[in-house]
């Protein structure tokens, strides 16, 4: 196994990368010219461009534990389902749910979730229809292994078959009710690691010495969860079986049809309402003396514009993912577009032009992110421009150290307006190195309030909204949106979000050469997002992992 | 002389897991002369609990002006005074950790005396974990054994801070990897509590079943993983043998204090955005005092609110969260409005356990209960003079009337755990991990 020179200065290059700034920008970008053009240029059993992380077992989330249990169970038992609340780690729940692992008072909801949904499947009027065959003890095998294999994205073990069917048989029995055991056995498998979790154990992949990869079955499930949010249909699973996910051709083909079909959106969805925060919606407060506008009404519109402008750029136009941040149009209920002083759509909520030359365009003049990254009487610059930094260019910052204040000089001194207040914070020098990073940002988005209504005074005092990004000057969300188009760390950085979701842990260095050509694609597809998750699934990355430490 | 039902599981029954369904005709015993123990000689049991509360203190309010014995109650004290006699009071000492990053410091090493794990950035929103186990985690594996529920989590505001990982959103851990998720929501807690009557259903053989097919499925599993997934399927495989103690154990109870209360008609919703933090504190304290009496539990730890949470304290006529009011040098007033909302809360819970009668004394008689922050002050995440206060008389291993220890040193605020940790019969010499750790009590609080 030889290693390649000059990849070397390259990963110094990531560490040094990695260790920059007030917390360093994790740059993952490989910038040398003499990088070779396509993996296939790279010799096998090359390991030291390309170290993908071990696989983890990852629980499935809320969500996509409903939608499996809708696909296994019907509508009728995902509605009775209740499964724990999942809690996010680096910005991900399912990162979250790649370390963390389950207290007892989730496995008590997993198991009341798991009673509860059963009971609905075995209502009188549904348990023949999913059993399949009049009661016996083979009606029971056969369902076990046919409802297993669907429950466990794989076909059982002969030992597993067994076991399953006895419990089944057991219960029956303790019951005097064949359904019950049948109930039983939908009740225990919803509560198995093996449905809990993606068991994502691999196998030596032949093609590469040194490195392990999902086998079919698992890559069918991580495809399919990432790319439609539920289980993988049974064709994808009986293709994953067959071998054809074996290929790169194979996973590109599956992937774009995951894509174009039913789920995509829902799951997308569910990316940017974590991604963005927009979840937080549901529980937001305002002081109603500062904002008398705001209600939970409001913020549900806020929400669900954001949604549909995002699945407007991706799914209905398929428009290139910078115009998430430059788009002159939003979406809008009759609320929303008298806050943006715009007209009220026609048919209630719907598009909207945004008025050329004004400040507001794209997500950061949308009054979801406006409003979340601000105080519950006052706007934060502060917060606004801590998101940019952190989920939009992937830059972290720092928190202020224990025994720092925080104290911005009341306005009555003589500091009038948030910029006025936030120079003299910026002035100290312990505290001007990581605001320095956030509060430019946000002080040229002081033209919109705490929920994103369009303003121009401040205490009575004229807002002047002139900033700068890193030296490139705005005025405005459109301006800053424009920015941050033409920033390649901005899409770069959606990119890792993504991947950081759909894989549930923090791109490493050992995966910056699969990333690299992500990114290429990306730019390649003239950033269109589909053709990311597709890329992103297709990707060596995505299907690749280091040997366990102990092989079985 | 009072009959006193208890519900215990014997080791054995515990042990045994998945064997045939435990009987629980729930020992009835009468009460020994003195009212310390059961006519059996078994002493009554100790229990263990912390009350935390998000974003501490004003330093000037909170500390009392006089040490020893001849204290009185600060300011911010005030609403514990029916009470006092049940408080000892540390202050004067700080966290030893790093001063990494403030909350984060602070929340692990006042509940786990062990530093906190920053999770390398790579380009990642910030993310922490504990270090260790939280304290109440560690007091579970030594008094929590016999009970029907090893230790209960609880949580009353549903906003603690959810984007910078387990180290502030919990404040129950069983290691860096274990965050004990809590109920918030009172009517759920009932059903946890006294909502099965499991043992007489005749479907709790089939549930028994299904939960031994899962523990089979993730032993078989198990030997296909790397360890670290294998230590987290034994994570998962502890939670479903709990889980099996609850459904076997839990019972209709009676007999003296323990009386199966109505379902609570609160939920924890919001109204108008407005979280009822007063009644959710109630209905909880309420439940928990009925769930030790009838010692279903003797661990348990009560999140008032987290560490930087966006918790609104509007009963104050506030409108802004109280994480942000901290740091802001002209609200410290309204900071010290929320504290005094917190403490009548706490006072609700304690007094709470001390009206519950118990042998011859109450459960606070035989509890102690640890009431702190993840900051001394909010304003400046400083971690010196902690908010300490020790309620209950844990048997009599904790001074009565209490007293008030000051340190002049600066030291440890592990100690102050590890007394916690003793005085409910744990046989701990130590607690916590590295610069944080203990081996020293605060003798000044212990009788």
């Amino acid at each position: 196994m030889r290693a390649r020179s000059h990849l070397a200065p390259v990963l110094a290059a990531l560490a040094s990368g990695l260790l920059a700034g007030c917390y360093g920008s994790g740059e993952l970008r490989i910038v040398l010219g003499d990088a070779p053009a396509t993996p296939d240029d790279m010799p096998p059993g090359d390991t030291v461009a390309f170290q993908p992380p071990p696989f983890t077992l990852r629980r499935l989330q809320a969500p996509q534990y409903r939608r499996a249990v809708d696909a296994l169970l019907g509508p009728e038992a995902a509605a009775a389902a209740s499964p724990p609340e999942d809690a996010a780690v680096n910005g991900f729940k399912a990162i979250g749910n790649a370390q963390l692992s389950v207290s007892t008072a989730m496995t008590l909801a997993y198991e009341s979730s798991a009673g509860a949904a059963a009971d609905a499947a075995m209502a009188p009027e549904r348990r023949a229809f999913l059993v399949g065959c009049e009661p016996s003890d083979a009606c029971l095998r056969s369902f076990v292994a046919r409802f297993g294999r669907r429950a466990f994205r794989r076909a059982l073990s002969e030992e597993e078959v067994a076991a399953w069917t006895t419990t089944g048989l057991d219960a029956a029995a303790t019951m005097g009710d064949f359904w019950a055991g049948a109930g039983a056995v939908v009740a225990g498998m919803l509560q198995s690691p093996n449905f809990l979790y993606l068991v994502e154990v691999g196998a030596p992949d032949p093609d590469r010495l040194g490195r392990w990869a999902l086998t079919g079955p698992e890559l069918a499930s991580r495809m399919s969860f990432f790319l439609t949010g539920g289980p993988p249909p049974d064709a994808l699973l009986d293709a994953a079986e067959a071998g054809e996910l074996g290929s790169d051709q194979g996973r590109r083909r599956w992937a774009w049809r995951l894509v174009l079909g039913d789920g995509a959106r829902g799951a997308l969805r569910g990316f940017w309402e974590e991604h963005l925060g927009l979840d937080a919606l549901s529980t937001l407060a305002k002081d109603p003396a500062a904002y008398p506008g705001f209600s939970p009404a409001l913020a549900a519109d806020m929400r669900e514009e954001t949604l549909a402008f995002a699945d407007d750029v991706v799914w209905e136009e398929d428009l290139d993912a910078r115009e998430l941040f430059r788009a002159r149009f939003t979406f809008a209920s009759p609320a929303l577009a008298d806050l943006y002083e715009v007209e009220r759509p026609a048919g209630g909520f719907g598009r909207v032009a945004l008025p050329p030359g004004g400040m507001r365009g794209g997500l950061l003049g949308q009054a979801s992110f406006l409003s979340l990254r601000a105080h519950e009487a006052q706007t934060s610059p502060t917060r606004r421009g801590l998101f940019v930094r952190e989920r939009l260019l992937c830059e972290p910052v720092n928190q202020p150290p224990a025994q720092v204040g925080i104290t911005l000089p009341p306005p009555e001194e003589g500091a009038v307006t948030m910029r006025d207040r936030l120079a003299a914070h910026r002035a100290d020098p312990t505290c001007a190195g990581c605001h320095g990073m956030m509060d430019g940002i946000g002080l040229g988005l002081e033209g919109f309030d705490g929920i994103g209504r369009f303003r121009t005074l401040d205490q009575g005092v004229e807002i002047d909204p002139a900033s700068e990004l890193d030296g490139k000057p705005f005025a405005g969300a459109a301006e800053l949106g424009e920015v941050l188009a033409d920033d390649p760390r901005v899409m770069r950085c959606l990119q890792r979000n993504l991947f950081r979701a759909a894989v549930g842990h923090v791109e490493t260095q050992g995966e910056a050469w699969p990333m690299f050509r992500i990114e290429e694609a990306f730019a390649a597809s003239g950033y269109r997002l589909r053709s990311l998750l597709v890329e992103i699934a297709a990707s060596e990355a995505f299907r690749s992992g280091a040997p366990p430490e102990v092989t079985p | 002389m009072s009959l006193v039902r208890r519900f215990r599981l014997s080791r054995r029954d515990v042990l045994r897991g998945a064997g045939a369904l435990v009987a629980l005709p729930a020992l009835e015993a009468m009460l020994g002369s003195d009212g310390t123990a059961y006519a059996d000689g078994t002493p009554l049991p100790l229990r263990f609990g912390i009350f935390f509360f998000g974003n501490g203190v004003i330093r000037a309010r909170w500390v009392p002006a006089e040490v020893g014995a001849a204290w009185s109650l600060s300011e911010e004290m005030s609403p514990l005074a029916n009470v006092k006699d049940f408080l000892n009071v540390a202050s004067g000492r700080e966290i030893k950790v790093p001063d990494l990053r403030g909350h984060h410091n602070g929340a692990a090493a006042i509940l786990s005396a062990t530093p906190f794990i920053p999770l390398p950035p790579n380009g990642a929103p910030y993310s922490s974990k504990f270090g260790g186990p939280s304290i109440d985690q560690v007091a579970a594996d030594r008094i929590g054994l016999t009970t029907p529920i090893k230790s209960l989590q609880l949580a009353v505001s549903k906003r603690p801070e959810k984007d910078q990982g387990p180290t502030v959103q919990f404040v129950s851990h069983r290691g860096p990897d274990a965050p004990q998720f809590p109920e918030v929501n009172p009517a759920a807690l009932f059903t946890r509590l006294f909502g099965s009557g499991a043992a007489a259903d005749p479907r709790t053989r089939a549930r028994l079943g299904a939960l031994d097919a899962v523990r089979e499925d993730a032993r078989r599993l198990q030997a296909r993983l790397g360890a670290a997934d294998r230590a987290r399927l034994d994570a998962h495989l502890t939670a479903i043998s709990e889980v099996r103690r609850e459904i076997i154990a839990t019972a209709p109870a009676a007999g003296g204090a323990c009386v199966v209360p109505p379902v609570p008609a609160e939920t924890n919703a919001d109204a108008n955005g407005v979280e009822p933090l007063q009644s959710v504190t109630r209905a909880m304290a309420d439940l928990l005092a009925l769930a030790w009496a009838c010692d279903l539990t003797r661990v348990m730890t009560f999140q008032h609110h987290g560490a930087t949470s966006s918790t609104v304290f509007a009963s104050e006529g506030q409108t802004t969260a109280e994480h942000l009011l901290t740091h802001d040098m002209n609200t410290q007033v309204q900071v010290h409005d929320a504290v005094m909302a917190t403490m009548r809360n706490c006072a609700y819970l304690l007094e709470r356990l001390a009206a519950t009668p118990e042998g011859t004394g109450n459960l606070l008689d035989r509890s102690c209960v640890l009431i702190t922050s993840d900051v001394c002050e909010g304003l400046y995440h400083s971690g010196t003079d902690y908010p300490l206060v020790v309620a209950g008389r844990a048997g009599g291993a904790l001074k009565s009337p209490g007293v008030h220890v000051r340190s002049t040193t600066s030291e440890n605020t592990s100690d102050v755990l590890l007394s916690c940790l003793q005085s409910v019969g744990t046989g701990l010499t130590s607690v916590g991990g590295g610069t944080a750790a203990s081996s020293t009590p605060c003798s000044g609080i212990l009788s």
